[in-house]
């Protein structure tokens, strides 16, 4: 059984009188472990797809499933129990809480889960340990650089050791040898820790790096190599 | 516990927003436990004064007595005055007879009201004798010596060591006259007593009317004001073999008095009300501005699988914090007012070259402030109940964020 399926996955966004198809009839797998991308301009659908599995959003029609379950119609509450338990977050602007240091960002998904707070700064520690993170836990997010944030970022989204760890666009913000670091470092868990992750991103290198690269276009599958 | 961490850190992100709400809040809270405990003060000591001079803290009458005033029903207390004296936080018993008459000296003669009392104990607890010397003060309950209202003296055009008759009815429906000499004079500041009063001994008084052991009220002062409803209770149970009596509290026997505090604290609720409404808008501000700039941060929140109620829960507990800071502040601010408001007080004497009549009780010209500590605690807990309410939109609006939408904004 596949981690993810979505199953003639339509979304649809309203605009002023008009409709915008998002996603359009687009079915996929994805296996546990995976390295993917999803790969195409701006607008061709991807943020759309990994919020879709990431219970961010609902699909307008179609099924989408994440380790036999069915999520694409379940309610609030059960989403953001999913997003809580089964999903890691990176965003693009790094997205961390300014007032928290960076261990307290980190542990903040763990917190949510009432994880008891030694076996929080443990994990922590040693994911920074990791990322090479160490001697920053007290800094504040804006004591930080791009690159030293969205590594923070993924120990947020790692933290919780979620079923996949979804990252849009996690270069964007980022020099090239920033963004060749961070993904060599996300390999090097999903090589390590067998998480799966899931890309969208336009930026080569990210694409280059994907085991699987999934490409879109107006919210139709292109290719799956 | 993280959330209250999370919360207070929030608090400080708008440094300046923060504090001028916690200062709005404190602000509000420190003026209105300063000006209630200023009104505590000054209605406590009119009640006082109020009660110790006019029906006691809780009173008998005959029945129907309060309402018509009719000198014919008067009672004898036999051995009630002892009985009630008995109970525990009684003060003081006081026998009163009330006579309409009239008064004439060889010049002028004017409508009076013959108080009969026991000297000794009218003596101590009566504020209208304080400024009276012992010399002044009447000598036995039977003697003719008579302590006049100023007023009253001036318009008999008498002096002191003068004669003058009295004249009332008995209860036969006789005329009788008795002769009396003015002893001493006081003045209470309320004209219509300063007008009419004349205080004799009570079995004088009892004997020109032909009833030498009645009198018309037992005005009972307790240590304390807000043993009434303790004491009330007990002397309704000690009047029950006497079905022609009635006991009440002061309220009731001096609706004037009563209603008058009423009238002034009702203005002044008022104003505390509204001080509370804008607060309470400040508070609203405050959070939900807060909100409004953590919108996409919210979105994070919630993305990162912190449930809605979470959000709310966060939002409520920053109000919370904000109100329970505000309390803090205000209370220490409102006690700080309270203890320079009742050691220094106000002194009205530079605004008000006369005393003042206030529901029939002479106002003290240096207002001073008493403690209603049960007051204070209650008006922060309903800032602190504010606060939350304040918090209901903002986290109503912050638990309708949706994480797609909040992280797409910027």
């Amino acid at each position: 059984m596949a981690l993810i399926e979505l199953k003639s996955v339509t979304k649809i966004y309203p605009l002023g009188n008009q409709e915008v198809v998002a996603v359009d009839d687009f079915s996929l797998s994805i296996e546990a472990g995976e390295f993917s991308v999803f790969a195409g301009p701006s607008g061709s659908g991807k943020t759309t797809l990994l919020n879709m599995i990431g219970c961010l959003d609902q699909p307008t029609r179609g099924e989408i499933w994440l380790e036999g379950q069915e999520i694409g119609h379940a309610d609030q509450k059960m989403l953001s129990e999913l997003r809580l338990r089964n999903i890691g977050f990176i965003f693009q602007s790094y997205n961390l809480i300014p007032v928290l240091t960076a261990a307290e960002n980190a542990e903040f998904t763990l917190m949510l889960q009432r994880v008891d707070k030694r076996e929080r700064r443990e994990r922590v520690t040693d994911l920074f340990s990791l990322l090479g993170l160490d001697g920053l836990e007290n800094r504040k997010p804006s004591d930080l650089s791009g690159g030293q944030q969205q590594r923070v970022a993924i120990a947020r989204a790692m933290a919780s050791e979620p079923t996949v760890v979804l990252a849009d666009e996690p270069t964007a913000s980022l020099d090239s040898h920033a963004s060749e670091e961070l993904l060599a470092l996300m390999q090097r868990l999903n090589q390590e820790q067998g998480a799966t992750f899931i890309f969208s991103s336009h930026d080569p290198l990210v694409i280059s790096h994907g085991k699987r690269v999934v490409r879109l276009h107006d919210g139709h599958l292109e290719s799956d190599q | 516990m993280e959330l209250f961490n999370l919360a207070w850190k929030n608090l400080w992100r708008s440094r300046r927003r923060t504090l001028i709400t916690l200062a709005a809040l404190s602000f509000s809270l420190m003026l209105i436990q300063a000006f209630h405990n200023l009104s505590y003060g000054v209605y406590s000591a009119m009640i006082d004064s109020g009660v110790r001079a006019g029906t006691g803290h809780l009173v008998v009458f005959r029945q129907d007595y309060l309402k018509t005033r009719d000198e014919k029903l008067s009672f004898n207390p036999h051995d009630l005055a002892g009985e009630i004296g008995q109970i525990d936080g009684v003060e003081a018993v006081l026998p009163r007879l009330y006579l309409p008459g009239l008064a004439q000296s060889s010049r002028e003669s004017r409508g009076i009201l013959l108080t009969g009392v026991v000297p000794a104990v009218e003596r101590q607890v009566n504020p209208f004798l304080r400024g009276l010397p012992d010399d002044q003060w009447l000598t036995s309950l039977e003697g003719r010596e008579a302590i006049l209202g100023h007023l009253l003296l001036k318009e008999l055009q008498l002096k002191k060591g003068n004669k003058f008759v009295v004249t009332l009815q008995h209860r036969s429906g006789e005329l009788v006259s008795e002769m009396f000499r003015v002893h001493g004079v006081i003045k209470t500041g309320i004209k219509s007593v300063d007008k009419r009063l004349l205080m004799v001994g009570h079995n004088r008084a009892a004997a020109m009317v032909g009833n030498p052991d009645d009198i018309h009220e037992l005005a009972i002062v307790l240590e304390d004001q807000d043993l009434n409803y303790l004491v009330l209770p007990q002397l309704q149970e000690l009047l029950k073999p006497h079905s022609t009596l009635e006991g009440m509290s002061w309220e009731r026997a001096m609706p004037n008095l009563y209603n008058a505090i009423r009238l002034d604290y009702a203005s002044q609720k008022f104003i505390f009300v509204i001080m509370m409404l804008i607060v309470t808008i400040g508070v609203i501000n405050t959070l939900l501005m807060s909100v409004m700039e953590r919108f996409r941060e919210f979105g994070i929140i919630l993305a990162v699988g912190a449930s809605t109620a979470r959000l709310r829960i966060l939002v409520f507990i920053e109000a919370l914090l904000l109100g329970l800071v505000s309390m803090v502040i205000g209370s220490s601010l409102g006690s700080l007012a309270t203890w320079y408001l009742q050691v220094v007080g106000i002194d009205m004497r530079n605004f008000i070259s006369e005393t003042l009549e206030f529901g029939g009780v002479v106002f003290d010209p240096i207002m001073r402030a008493g403690w209603d500590l049960p007051w204070m605690g209650k008006i922060s807990v309903y800032l602190l109940i504010l606060s939350l309410l304040a918090a209901v939109y903002p986290a109503v609006k912050a638990g309708r964020i949706s994480p797609a939408a909040a992280i797409r904004h910027h």
